[in-house]
């Protein structure tokens, strides 16, 4: 039986590698000695990573009991990582939840209701955006780790060589339309007022718009309009409100003034358009000009426009930190500590107010010379503040991500004039509703 | 009078000369793409040669992300791979192939069978075995796999082992050999080639692999390369010409597994072992 020999040995060597290469970073248990091990999850890279190591480090410092342990990864695999863990039971105690993905994780059960600690630990006036966490039940999910929030972001260069004045906190989305006619230009430098202007070959845009929060739902917001109900799960699309923004803005691609999405495809990804200097404004968020910056772009922004009724809507992500449902007790115990450290301390802030990728949540932070320094670009970083006064979440509930898909794809027919806005109004209509009815009406 | 170029070979030799630079193009804006600066890469129009050309990309990016742990990670998990998939799924298809047993056939079509099964489908089951078992966070679920045997490399060497005659294995018989030695020292010797697809194939997909590696590993300094590359990303901003020049540096193992399996490429193509 020589065979059966040589492949129990066989067996045995591999069993032998599989221990020697798992036995060095076997999961070690929970608790060492009294120290509470805090298995937290964000997603990163490499400078915020860094940053957030800088962040733990000192809060271990000030918090002995505590070892804070890390899963991270970057934006898309952190998430697809998270989903396996939870599904399977492993998921991190504490984790930094995409603002979209809270009520999600809420509503399908895998986050802790924290309305008690942030009633009574979290002070809100001290804290930016804390309500948009809140569910219509009035219940808290999560606190702020970051806000973003969007505005007008315009190119200086473009709109000093158009001689056109930039955007104020007093234009309507009419204003925008009037200045995108001289800053969009065709090969022969033609502006879209010129009758020679050539629709064909145009180089450069005049405003550039996509997606879901840096898109059409914030202009049908501030048209009156919107895309939810207050309660997020009736589709409210067919208004007349709404039927006046989408003409507004089939007319501004249909004269070329922006880019339609098969024109954005042209620049690889939807963001370069702006970045590279070939549209002279977009809708955008704070995060943005970290890559603005890198890009050695001379910008500023601006607030968002008014609608036709002087109606302003910007919107809003509040990235926050969720407890997991599963945790054990001590565990969320030493979770509520790393938040409070998080939202309280003036140096914990501050460190991540450098790496520039979010407005601080603590006010007095971000209120702060710190913050607003205007000798880094925007200079305008007051306008971010501002806006959160009449900033509004973009309608995140549990099937954000599905209902935003029909949302945007239909969009994205009509600007390609598949089909014109009556059709485009009764077809997005049925198709999110039915969306919001297949998780909704199943509870 | 026999002309040294005829006219068809000079046409056949000036088209693979334009096909051949038609496929470098994207290869050279790569590696032009990976020595620009950030401002010049998101450039519209975009400038083909970077300029001046940003050779410290590279020495960034080797020292931002951890590469030599992530290449010697993708290493032993492409190395392992390898070993258990020539090893098992050899033996396997040998099995198939060559011995009989009852509901071989059957079994076989089970083999089959699996590999219509979407990979995806299965993640949680085997997240929770691995996890279990105590293999989290551990390179061993990215190649343990391969030592139980992949439905398609078992076909695959299935394939090169029915193509040989019988003769050989009533030869080996008559001289003594049992199965075991049979495969041993008769069938896998003449399936090089067979093997050296394998092989090229395991490793070039463990080298690429995102999947597994991003559900199973947690520690940066337990990542893969694709991974580690793909840790350059950010939500918000990427420096996509760092990303570009992680990617380029990834390639050079690869380009030399290639290189040393070429040989026996080139053999597969011909009759294996027959004269």
């Amino acid at each position: 039986m020589k065979k059966k020999r040589f492949l129990s040995v066989l067996g045995l060597i591999g069993l032998a590698a599989a221990l020697l290469i798992s036995g060095c970073s076997s999961q070690s248990s929970t608790q060492q000695g009294d120290k509470v091990e805090l298995y937290m999850g964000y997603s990163s890279d490499p400078p915020t990573k860094k940053k957030m190591e800088e962040i733990i480090a000192k809060f271990e410092q000030s918090h002995p009991h505590i070892k804070i342990k890390t899963m991270t990864a970057p934006y898309d695999d952190f998430y697809q990582k998270l989903t396996t863990q939870i599904a399977a039971g492993n998921a991190p105690d504490l984790w930094q939840s995409d603002g979209t993905k809270v009520f999600g994780y809420a509503q399908r059960g895998a986050i802790l209701d924290i309305t008690d600690y942030v009633t009574k630990e979290i002070s809100k006036d001290e804290l930016n955006g804390l309500e948009f966490n809140k569910d219509s039940e009035g219940k808290y999910w999560g606190v702020p780790q970051g806000i973003q929030v969007g505005a007008l972001f315009y190119n200086k260069d473009l709109f000093d060589k158009a001689g056109v004045p930039y955007p104020t906190a007093d234009w309507t989305w009419d204003d925008l339309k009037a200045a995108s006619v001289k800053l969009t230009l065709d090969a022969n430098g033609k502006n879209a007022d010129d009758p020679a202007f050539d629709k064909k070959s145009v180089k450069q845009y005049g405003f550039a718009f996509f997606g879901s929060s840096r898109g059409a739902f914030n202009i049908l917001k501030a048209y009156g309009g919107g895309v939810l109900d207050p309660t997020l799960t009736k589709s409210i699309i067919n208004s007349p409100e709404n039927k006046k923004a989408v003409e507004w803005m089939v007319d501004g691609m249909q004269r070329k003034l922006f880019p339609n999405p098969a024109d954005l495809k042209a620049f690889q990804s939807n963001f370069k358009a702006f970045l590279s200097g070939a549209v002279a404004m977009q809708i955008d968020i704070y995060a943005a000009t970290t890559s603005m910056n890198g890009a050695g772009l001379n910008y500023d922004v601006a607030p968002m426009p008014k609608g036709p009724d002087g109606k302003r809507f910007a919107p809003v992500i509040a990235n926050s930190w969720v407890i997991n449902k599963k945790a054990e007790e001590e565990k969320v115990k030493a979770a509520k500590e790393w938040i409070t450290y998080w939202t309280t301390s003036d140096e914990a802030q501050k460190e991540w107010t450098e790496v520039g990728e979010a407005i601080p949540v603590k006010k007095s932070v971000a209120n702060s010379e710190m913050f607003l320094n205007p000798a880094t670009k925007p200079e305008n970083k007051k306008v971010f503040l501002d806006t959160l006064e009449f900033a509004g979440t973009i309608d995140t509930n549990a099937v954000f991500t599905e209902w935003v898909k029909v949302f945007t794809d239909n969009l994205a027919e009509l600007f390609m004039d598949k089909y014109g806005t009556d059709e485009f109004i009764t077809k997005t209509d049925q198709g999110i509703q039915k969306v919001l009815d297949d998780f909704f009406k199943k509870q | 009078m026999q002309k040294r170029f005829p006219l068809n070979k000079i046409v056949g030799y000036l088209f693979v000369i334009a096909s051949a630079l038609i496929m470098l193009v994207p290869f050279l804006t790569t590696v032009f793409n990976s020595l620009k600066t950030y401002k010049q890469y998101m450039q519209f129009p975009p400038e083909w040669l970077p300029n001046p050309a940003q050779w410290s990309n590279y020495t960034t990016v080797w020292e931002q992300a951890n590469f030599s742990s992530y290449t010697i990670n993708s290493l032993i998990v492409a190395i392992l791979s390898v070993i258990g998939a020539l090893l098992s799924s050899s033996m396997i298809a040998f099995a198939f192939a060559r011995l009989r047993f009852p509901f071989r056939d059957t079994l076989f079509m089970i083999v089959l069978g699996t590999m219509m099964i979407p990979g995806i489908v299965t993640i949680v089951p085997q997240f929770i075995i691995f996890k279990n078992l105590g293999l989290l966070d551990t390179l061993a679920p990215l190649w343990i796999l391969e030592w139980l045997g992949q439905p398609f490399a078992i076909f695959l060497m299935r394939q090169a082992f029915l193509n040989i005659p019988k003769d050989y294995e009533e030869a080996a018989k008559l001289d003594g050999c049992n199965p075991f030695q049979i495969y041993w020292r008769v069938f896998l010797p003449m399936c090089k080639p067979s093997l050296a697809t394998l092989a090229v194939f395991t490793f070039m997909g463990k080298w690429n692999e995102i999947l597994a590696p991003v559900i199973y590993l947690i520690s940066d300094e337990n990542f893969t390369l694709p991974i580690g590359i793909l840790s350059l990303s950010g939500q918000y901003k990427t420096e996509d010409q760092l990303l570009v020049a992680g990617a380029l540096i990834s390639l050079i193992p690869i380009l030399i597994v290639f290189l040393f399996a070429e040989k026996y490429f080139v053999e597969g193509s011909k009759t294996s072992g027959l004269k």
